[in-house]
């Protein structure tokens, strides 16, 4: 496992010189809710046929700033995009909220202290 | 006017096990745009798990995200505390867990194989695999004493032992299975009306596939070398006679004819397993608190299945992360839709042997 | 209507529908219905329509999506029913009781007449308890059978009852 860390404006560019459709295969979008307002964003990776590598490209942020959304590079992104704003209510443009929670579910249940 | 029309399928319906429901925008018998929603089974069991549970209790939680994977995610989740925990497992330990993920991943195939058949309107093929199934259920009973959910794996090793009776009924039912299987492939391949429902149905190219990061089966049959039991090292898969098993076509008789493949590449693994298997103590102690952060990646029948766990020393962890299989593979499968004919709709969306209570956890 | 009675006995149809359950009373049921266990043998064939069903069999805890289409199936089921509920977490939530989006237990939306325990429910079980459903299918009447929750009002259309706004849509409230 290789940890990268990039930031939120950063991103695109940095996937984007990364990402290879041939080559890696895009495992998922995550959120790490760490306390005081603050999130962990990890991008996940892993490559085909190599044994173990996994690549996770990280970046620190707080619930407001909104998340730009990688779709454009990697389309299958949208299920873990949708995924985090419902999770954590961030905001991803192009995502919509409503794959799992319902009107009157708990809001971002992942967040903190929710 | 409008040209097209909606035809809705789901939440209930009677090709589905689980809710899923998929809005197809047709025209005549075309699909051309697919809307699916996934969230009937949410439950939130991420969170239950950082908040409910002790870190020796989420093993048997995880395992209830899916009743048809169960032993792949209790597993994952174990290997991950394992990592934090810097305990290595011993060998028997592994081969046994090989064992019942590879028994796990024969029967969860034979289901989808019935369930594809059914629902291409072959009722007798759905009874006669389903029959079929009950010698691996039979088996797993018997090791594991549940049908369903094992609850086998635990925390430093496994729960119960195989004994010389086990070993026996072990080789008898998987050796009734061989023939049966081997009955299958020359049905599945050289069945009329089968190949009516199957050949050049539903196809997923090679470069869809790499493109919307399609997985396990779905990804293997269109010809994208991807398996998770061949990309990490976790367990010894090449010295049980692994072997990866690639199809090209990507259609659905592609899938169908890779997951017969594959169980018998797993028949003969758990035959190498059970005649291999090393001496050694099946549960040994694991200290200490999780610290830290580990990912694991599991090959589940379904696909890759990936477990980020972090901890920081406490009962509670901080986060895990399940990211599941049919997850991943729904941009692949909306994509397969789109050109198809609404009547193939339900045959081909069993194809794709998907876990809804996975997805939505 | 006792005429009908000892054919619907005979051959009752199963309508299967899973609230939020983990798939494995799912594939249990399918198992049963699979020629080891065979429940076929009782006329019991599993069906996709509600109107011609006599015995739901419903697995999971209730998941807050679910909520309207477990009513709306439910209510369109004409008298005599019987509710089977399959799997530990349909009785009390099981596993999954007190998260975030479950509902602990299918008996607070619909009546139950059979529990079946266990996670994941064994096909002996699920055998006995449709054995069970109806003899409890033979004693009731066509007396109309109404959900607890989530329930609109039974018209009266032409002379002829209406089942269309039986169930109702779910309004946020608070989790009780």
């Amino acid at each position: 496992m290789r940890k990268i860390e990039t930031t939120l404006t950063t991103l695109l560019r940095d996937i984007g010189a990364f990402y290879e459709a041939k080559k890696w295969h895009f495992l998922s979008v995550n959120g790490i809710d760490l306390g005081e307002g603050k999130i962990e964003l990890q991008w996940i990776f892993s490559q085909y046929g190599v044994k173990d590598e996994v690549v996770i490209y990280y970046a620190l942020s707080d619930y407001e700033t909104p998340v730009p959304s990688i779709v454009t590079l990697i389309p299958s992104a949208f299920m873990g995009e949708r995924e985090i704003v419902d999770m954590f209510g961030l905001s991803v443009d192009g995502a919509e909220s409503g794959l799992y929670l319902d009107k009157d579910s708990l809001a971002h249940p992942l967040r903190g202290e929710s | 006017m409008k040209k097209t029309i909606q035809i809705p399928l789901g939440s209930q319906h009677i090709s589905l096990l689980e809710p899923i429901r998929f809005k197809f925008e047709c025209e005549n018998e075309k699909i051309i745009g697919v809307d699916a929603d996934v969230g009937f089974v949410h439950r939130g069991v991420e969170l239950a798990c950082t908040r409910s549970f002790e870190f020796k209790q989420v093993g048997y939680v995880v395992a209830r995200v899916c009743g048809l994977c169960a032993i792949t995610h209790s597993l994952s989740y174990t290997l991950a505390v394992e990592k934090l925990l810097g305990y290595v497992a011993n060998d028997r330990i592994k081969y046994l867990r090989m064992l019942m993920v590879e028994l796990d991943r024969i029967h969860s195939h034979m289901l989808c194989l019935a369930h594809t058949a059914e629902n291409a309107g072959f009722e007798a093929l759905f009874m006669q695999i389903m029959g079929d199934r009950e010698l691996i259920m039979d088996v797993q009973e018997a090791i594991s004493g549940n049908r369903v959910q094992f609850d086998y794996i635990s925390i430093g090793g496994v729960n119960r032992d195989l004994t010389p009776e086990l070993v026996a009924m072990i080789h008898k039912n998987l050796g009734v299975l061989t023939s049966k299987i081997d009955a299958l492939i020359g049905l599945f391949d050289n069945n009329w009306s089968l190949s009516l429902k199957y050949k050049g149905v539903g196809v997923l190219r090679l470069e869809d596939a790499y493109t919307y990061n399609a997985l396990g089966p779905l990804a293997r049959a269109a010809g994208l070398a991807t398996d998770v039991r061949a990309e990490t090292s976790d367990f010894p898969y090449e010295d049980i006679g692994y072997k990866m098993i690639l199809e090209s076509s990507g259609d659905i008789h592609a899938r169908n004819f890779l997951r017969l493949r594959e169980i018998v590449n797993s028949i003969t693994m758990c035959q190498n397993i059970v005649n291999n298997l090393p001496v050694g103590e099946i549960q040994e102690k694991a200290k200490g608190k999780p610290n830290g952060e580990a990912v694991v990646r599991v090959e589940a029948p379904r696909g890759e299945l990936f477990y980020l766990v972090r901890g920081s020393g406490q009962n509670m962890l901080d986060r895990v992360r399940i990211k599941t299989p049919t997850f991943s593979a729904i941009p692949a499968m909306i994509e397969v839709f789109k050109g198809a004919e609404y009547a193939d709709a339900p045959a081909i969306l069993a194809s794709f042997d998907p876990c809804m209570s996975c997805t939505a956890k | 209507m006792k005429f009908f009675t000892p054919f619907r006995k005979k051959s009752p149809w199963v309508l299967h529908y899973n609230a939020g359950s983990c798939n494995g009373c799912d594939i249990e049921i399918l198992a049963s219905l699979a020629p080891k266990y065979d429940l076929e043998r009782f006329g019991v064939i599993n069906t996709g329509n509600p109107k011609q069903s006599d015995i739901f069999l419903v697995t999971g805890p209730v998941t807050y999506r679910s909520r309207e289409r477990l009513v709306e199936l439910y209510s369109q089921i004409p008298e005599p029913k019987v509710v089977v509920a399959v799997g530990s977490c349909t009785a009390t939530g099981g596993v999954f009781r007190g998260m975030y989006n479950v509902e602990d237990g299918i008996d607070r939306y619909i009546p139950v007449d059979v529990y079946v325990p266990g996670c994941a429910a064994s096909p002996q079980l699920i055998i006995d308890a449709l054995v069970k459903g109806l003899e409890v299918l033979e004693a009731k009447s066509k007396e109309i059978e109404k959900p607890f929750k989530l329930f609109g009002a039974i018209e009266t259309i032409h002379n002829k009852l209406s089942r269309l706004n039986m169930a109702t849509k779910v309004e946020p409230h608070a989790k009780d």
